[in-house]
């Protein structure tokens, strides 16, 4: 395999991930220099067409850091986002893309060496996966526009409605584990992305 | 508490004077306009910015120190309530607290301020050469300059004792140079009266004499420099650009020795205090000679490593551990030449042998001594000096100064760093407002801006600014480059590039390329917005345009920074981070702004020393204040003291204080109360507090945390086995009973560090070694004969405490340094009622050693009282430690990163009383800024929801966290709406839509995707 040098796209919540970062720069902490950050107030805002936009537009990994579970500036936001990355996780699956290539991790605003620790270890990961494709045994530019397909899809009404009912369920229950946030996503989103994947999200 | 009180509003004024445009000055001087005081700012030079403007970098961060600095000048410089008065000083004080008259000797510039366009013809011009004092003489400079770039005010002036034309009456080509007309040859002294209610002092310190350090060889050696030279040296903007160089022959040396306590902790200079800030910046230093050459040696020659603050000694042992320093405890002498060049030291080591070898630079750790002209500064303001001629205060009112309504800040109320000394500027602020609040408000007038420009249909206009940041950007990222390469963007229609973006030059630059140009749009790509966007939206209001319309290349933080070795790669990546704030600023739109009233009261968390000190200073500036303590009773641990170094008993100052809060009318105390729910934000927070009658909710507009610790409880040697072994705690408490020794004591050992430092406790309690030697003296007094070991790690009598480590040596009591891989052993003796043994390593004789002692005591630190809980619902974050993480380590020592949020005393670091007391008035200061002010502007990122494509689902409303959005009928129609006044911003809302009908404002839908679609053209 050749040097593969990944393209990473990062979403930072400002209150603790965004923080974390500029602290390990401010203690000369070194890290691989893949990562290109978007600021977000919260990882509440993001939107699951975002992670999947980035993936088609050329990432080669997503990475979503916020707060520390519990810890959300604003009270549940990053509950939220689990929602969110779920679903994107789901999609990802169903489309044959590595799940390795989307992760959502915390970093307080105190733990600069941890968000080092987390951006290194996810850089080498990809990096040992390859481009978009390569660890799929796909065509990446297939990929990439069935992603785009896919992005287009997580702005329709139908499975946002679904995202709804499984935040709405999730804060019900209030049992924020990734598991059982998966469950519920695919739980209430199970029929449309079935109704998207037969009509060939792929062939669109 | 030490308030000077006039409650006559007639005759009081609303206007303070700071004397000393340092960082403490200037702080101050901030604060007080924050609270409704109208500022003269009095410096002695040129302009602020004091000693902080030229280190290049501040410890434990190594963060820039002029950028973390500029904002403030600038601040100061804009500020409509400050009058920054250079070259001047105080000549007289005259008239009572609230009713002062000041009198000012203020020099010529030779060069009107107001008509000076900064460009700096007249230094070109210039035929007389003299030294430039900001780069400590390393280079020249001219009679007509400006002291450094960043100067505030932007200025230049002309230096009286050279010039030509002021001496000579020849030359005078710098006015014909001048095209602005603003040289001013015949400007007079003048002598100004100015009406004052307060004095703040914060002169600074002074440098410790080059005849002290002759001895070190400074003047003989040409390598042999000052700490300050080498700070210089190290800086983008120094006489080398960045390049430490040897002097003799500009070289880069191999070998590099810091020699400590250069002028401190010495007998010989009358300089018998420690200076408190050197142990720190020496290794800064280091670590950024090695930052500079990865090769060259470095070796640090302590007494004892003073790394006692908040974080200080992590950050100590990293350096050293990463840096590969070699430390030596060691104090060489002197400094000598050796014929083939290089720098001899010759140094003996604890074990009695001794030691030379060579060096290629040496630099002199000096210490501070009080500053210069602190006499004549003491005679004018009418205040008593120390006998260090540092001003006198008093332990429980650590800011006042003798003089009622003189206030004393900074280094020259004793050596002290940077957090430490904008600390007290905060707390000199609270007790200025405190002693004028009849008056607040009454001689400030409002800033004002020009119309914003309404930006409407206009096609994108971007400006893009890139900042080298000295060489923090620059060192690492190819800035012309990345400048270079943001002029060929879309919608770019100006870019260039500063040395530091920060500067007041460079706002000014800004507002008139905005102008020039019709920017309407403005991305500056160099720090992080979380500290700098504030600067840079001030400066785009004073350019006509909406703060909104801005965004921020993060490419220090987290690009130059954390890819040192990089460069390439950094460089892709600054202009990848450019195009994607381009895209993201090019969707920008205008928003308005929201104005939210105040609840005009504060909540303080807890009841010892700290919350008891915020909470009287807080009430004393008119405040309604609700004090929540958890136990029955007020006064927290500072009752466990019996005695402070002075003699003084902390009892009989806590029972005036407890007084005080339950006589104040403006306080409110709830005892065995719990804090159980927060809600809202700053200005308007609803707080719950359970007590035994039940739950209560207070309404206040800012909360402060002061919710103390506790001692550390050892297990170690012995205690609790033995009832000869006692902490310092306990040893307080039998002291305070007058017969602290049981009969037949002869020997007593302290062991220090017990549980601290990198034991159960990773950090440094600071105040044990001085709690130490405190009660080993009172032992002596008591028990002359008696004979007392302490063995330490290293003793920490900072400031001076260091008086104490001298006076307990001479009184005859033994020092023995243990190593942590070494520790003491300690022993039950023999029979029931005989001694114990101690063992430990005594370096001098290179063996053990075994004595007998009828008593041990061990020094323990302080833990934190776990604020996990209460950290939880405030969302503000905890150190490792389980201390409350402040929101600048340097500059906001006292604010938490949630606006209206402040902490003070254990909860935020272990600090002695007085540090304490200062650092709980500065929490009360900061508190009452919104509190003075009376409304907040949240900034209008909030959640905006189209009503056409609303198909009003509800929910958004079901999540919302803040209960900021409710539904209403439209027609038949439902439909969802925004309570701006509560909304945050997080964005919830907008991600759960169903038909994307909610956006963020500045992070909008379109603005993240245009930075995504940006981040897939990278290469």
């Amino acid at each position: 395999m050749t040097h593969h040098n990944p393209k990473i796209l990062g979403f930072l919540c400002n209150w603790c991930c965004y923080t974390a970062a500029d602290s390990a720069g401010v203690g000369r902490y070194q890290y691989p220099p893949n990562l290109r950050v978007i600021r977000m107030m919260c990882t509440g805002r993001l939107d699951p067409s975002f992670p999947l936009e980035g993936l088609a537009g050329g990432a080669d990994a997503i990475f979503v850091g916020g707060c520390h579970p519990g810890e959300c500036h604003y009270i549940d936001g990053n509950y939220h986002a689990l929602v969110s990355a779920a679903l994107v996780h789901e999609i990802m699956e169903r489309l044959g893309v590595s799940r390795d290539r989307f992760l959502i991790d915390w970093a307080s605003a105190a733990e600069g060496p941890n968000f080092v620790k987390i951006i290194t270890a996810f850089t080498q990961k990809i990096t040992e996966i390859g481009p978009l494709g390569q660890a799929e045994d796909k065509n990446g530019a297939d990929l990439r526009l069935e992603l785009a397909n896919a992005a287009e899809a997580a702005r329709s009404r139908k499975l946002r409605i679904g995202l709804i009912n499984a935040s709405k369920e999730m804060m019900k229950s209030r049992h924020f584990t990734r598991p059982v946030v998966a469950g519920l996503v695919r739980d209430k989103c199970a029929k449309t992305l079935d109704t998207l994947f037969d009509k060939g999200i792929a062939a669109a | 508490m030490n308030a000077a009180r006039t409650n006559n509003s007639a005759t009081t004024s609303g206007a303070v004077m700071v004397i000393g445009g340092g960082v403490a000055g200037v702080q101050t001087a901030l604060d007080l306009t924050e609270l409704g005081y109208k500022v003269y700012l009095v410096e002695k030079s040129a302009a602020i910015g004091g000693v902080m403007a030229r280190l290049d970098k501040t410890f434990p961060t190594n963060d820039c120190s002029l950028c973390i600095l500029a904002p403030k000048l600038v601040e100061a410089g804009r500020d409509p309530n400050i009058t920054i008065i250079t070259l001047a000083e105080l000549e007289d004080l005259s008239g009572e607290p609230g009713r002062f008259t000041a009198r000012i000797r203020k020099k010529p510039r030779y060069i009107d301020e107001e008509v000076c366009t900064g460009c700096g013809q007249c230094t070109l011009y210039c035929l007389k050469q003299i030294g430039n004092d900001f780069n400590e003489n390393l280079e020249n400079s001219h009679a007509a300059h400006i002291d450094f770039s960043q100067a505030v005010p932007t200025s230049y002036h002309i230096d009286a004792k050279s010039c030509l034309r002021l001496n000579h009456d020849t030359c005078g080509l710098c006015a014909v140079a001048c095209r602005a007309g603003a040289i001013r040859f015949d400007e007079k002294e003048k002598m100004l009266d100015i009406a004052v209610g307060a004095v703040v002092l914060a002169p600074g310190f002074g440098r410790v004499s080059d005849e002290v350090m002759a001895k070190y060889g400074l003047g003989r050696f040409k390598d042999v420099v000052t700490a300050f030279e080498h700070e210089r040296l190290m800086c983008a903007s120094g006489p080398t650009g960045g390049e430490i160089l040897r002097i003799s022959d500009k070289k880069h040396p191999k070998k590099i020795a810091f020699l400590q306590c250069i002028g401190s902790r010495d007998e010989t200079c009358d300089n018998n205090y420690c200076s408190s800030v050197c142990c720190m910046y020496a290794i800064k230093q280091a670590t950024l000679a090695r930052e500079h050459d990865p090769d060259c040696e470095i070796t640090l020659f302590y007494m004892d490593i003073r790394t006692h603050g908040k974080g200080f000694d992590a950050a100590r042992q990293r350096a050293i551990k990463e840096n590969n320093f070699r430390v030596i405890y060691a104090r060489p002498p002197k400094v000598e030449n050796v014929i083939d060049g290089g720098l001899l030291l010759t140094w003996s080591s604890e074990d009695g042998r001794h030691h030379y070898e060579k060096f290629d630079l040496v630099v002199l750790s000096q210490g501070l001594e009080a500053p210069h002209g602190a006499e004549q500064l003491a005679a004018a303001s009418g205040i008593e000096l120390n006998e260090y001629l540092f001003a006198a205060t008093a332990n429980f009112t650590p800011l006042a100064t003798s003089r009622p309504g003189v206030y004393v800040i900074g280094a020259f109320q004793g050596p002290k760093d940077i957090p430490d000394s904008v600390t007290q500027a905060g707390g000199a602020a609270a007790l200025c407002a405190g002693q004028l609040a009849p008056a607040r408000a009454s001689e400030t007038i409002k800033a004002t801006f020009p119309k914003e420009r309404d930006i409407e249909g206009e096609e994108p206009r971007v400006g893009v600014f890139v900042c080298h940041c000295g060489i923090n950007i620059g060192g690492v990222v190819n800035v012309p480059a990345v400048a270079d390469y943001a002029g060929t963007l879309p919608h770019v229609v100006y870019s260039s590039r500063n040395l530091y973006s920060c500067s007041q030059d460079a706002q000014k630059m800004l507002v008139d390329t905005i102008h020039e140009h019709k920017l309407n749009r403005l991305v500056v790509a160099a720090c992080t917005p979380r500290t700098h966007e504030p600067l840079f939206q001030a400066t785009m209001r004073e350019a006509g345009l909406n703060r909104s319309l801005f965004e921020m290349a993060n490419i220090r933080d987290q690009c130059s920074w954390v890819h040192m070795h990089e460069p390439e790669a950094a460089t892709e990546k600054a202009k990848d981070a450019v195009r994607m704030a381009v895209a993201k600023a090019c969707h920008l739109t205008a928003l308005a702004e929201q104005q939210l009233p105040v609840t005009p009261g504060a909540l303080v968390v807890g009841a010892g020393l700290a919350g008891l000190t915020a909470a009287l200073a807080i009430a004393d500036q008119g405040f309604g204040v609700t004090l929540v303590e958890r136990s029955k009773d007020l006064g927290g641990k500072a009752l466990l003291l019996s005695a402070d170094r002075y003699g003084n008993k902390p009892g009989k100052s806590m029972t005036e204080v407890v007084q005080r809060i339950n006589k104040h009318k403006k306080i409110k105390v709830l005892t065995n109360a719990h804090v159980t729910a927060v809600s809202g934000y700053v200005g308007n927070f609803s707080t719950s507090v359970t007590t035994a009658r039940g739950t209560e909710v207070i309404n206040h507009g800012v909360t402060v945390l002061a919710t103390g610790g506790t001692p550390y409880q050892p297990s170690q040697y012995l205690y609790g086995q033995s009832a000869r072994v006692l902490t310092q705690l306990d040893l307080e408490k039998r002291l305070g009973t007058g017969k602290p020794l049981p009969r037949s004591t002869r020997q007593v050992v302290m062991i220090q560090c017990v549980g601290s430092r990198g034991e159960d406790l990773s950090y440094c309690s600071r105040v044990c070694c001085g709690q130490a030697l405190k009660n080993a003296i009172r032992l002596k007094a008591l028990a002359p004969d008696l004979r007392i070991t302490i063995l330490y790690r290293d003793i920490r009598a900072y400031g001076f405490m260091e008086d104490d480590y001298r006076q307990a040596r001479k009184l005859g009591i033994i020092f023995s340094r243990y190593d942590i891989g070494n520790k003491p052993e300690v022993a039950l003796g023999k029979g029931r009622n005989s001694p114990l043994t101690v063992k430990y390593f005594d370096h001098l004789l290179g063996d053990s050693v075994e004595i007998a002692c009828e008593m041990l005591v061990l020094s323990t630190g302080i833990v934190p009282e776990d604020p996990t809980d209460l950290a939880k619902i405030l969302k503000v974050p905890v150190t490792a430690d389980k201390f409350l993480l402040e929101a600048h380590v340097k500059l906001q020592p006292v604010d938490l990163p949630v606006d209206g949020t402040f902490v003070c005393g254990l909860a935020h670091s272990p600090r002695s009383m007085d540090e304490t007391i200062a650092q709980a008035q500065a929490a009360a200061g900061r508190a009452c800024q919104p509190l003075a002010r009376g409304f907040v502007t949240p900034a209008p990122i909030v959640s905006q929801i189209n009503p056409e494509t609303c198909i009003g689902c509800g929910a958004c409303e079901s999540f919302c966290p803040y209960k900021a959005i409710t539904i209403y009928k439209n027609g038949k129609q439902r439909k969802a709406r925004t309570i701006t006044a509560s909304c945050k911003g997080c964005g919830v809302c907008a991600a759960r839509c169903p038909t994307l009908a909610i956006d963020m404002g500045r992070f909008t839908y379109d603005g993240i995707m245009a930075q995504i679609h940006a981040f897939g053209e990278q290469k």
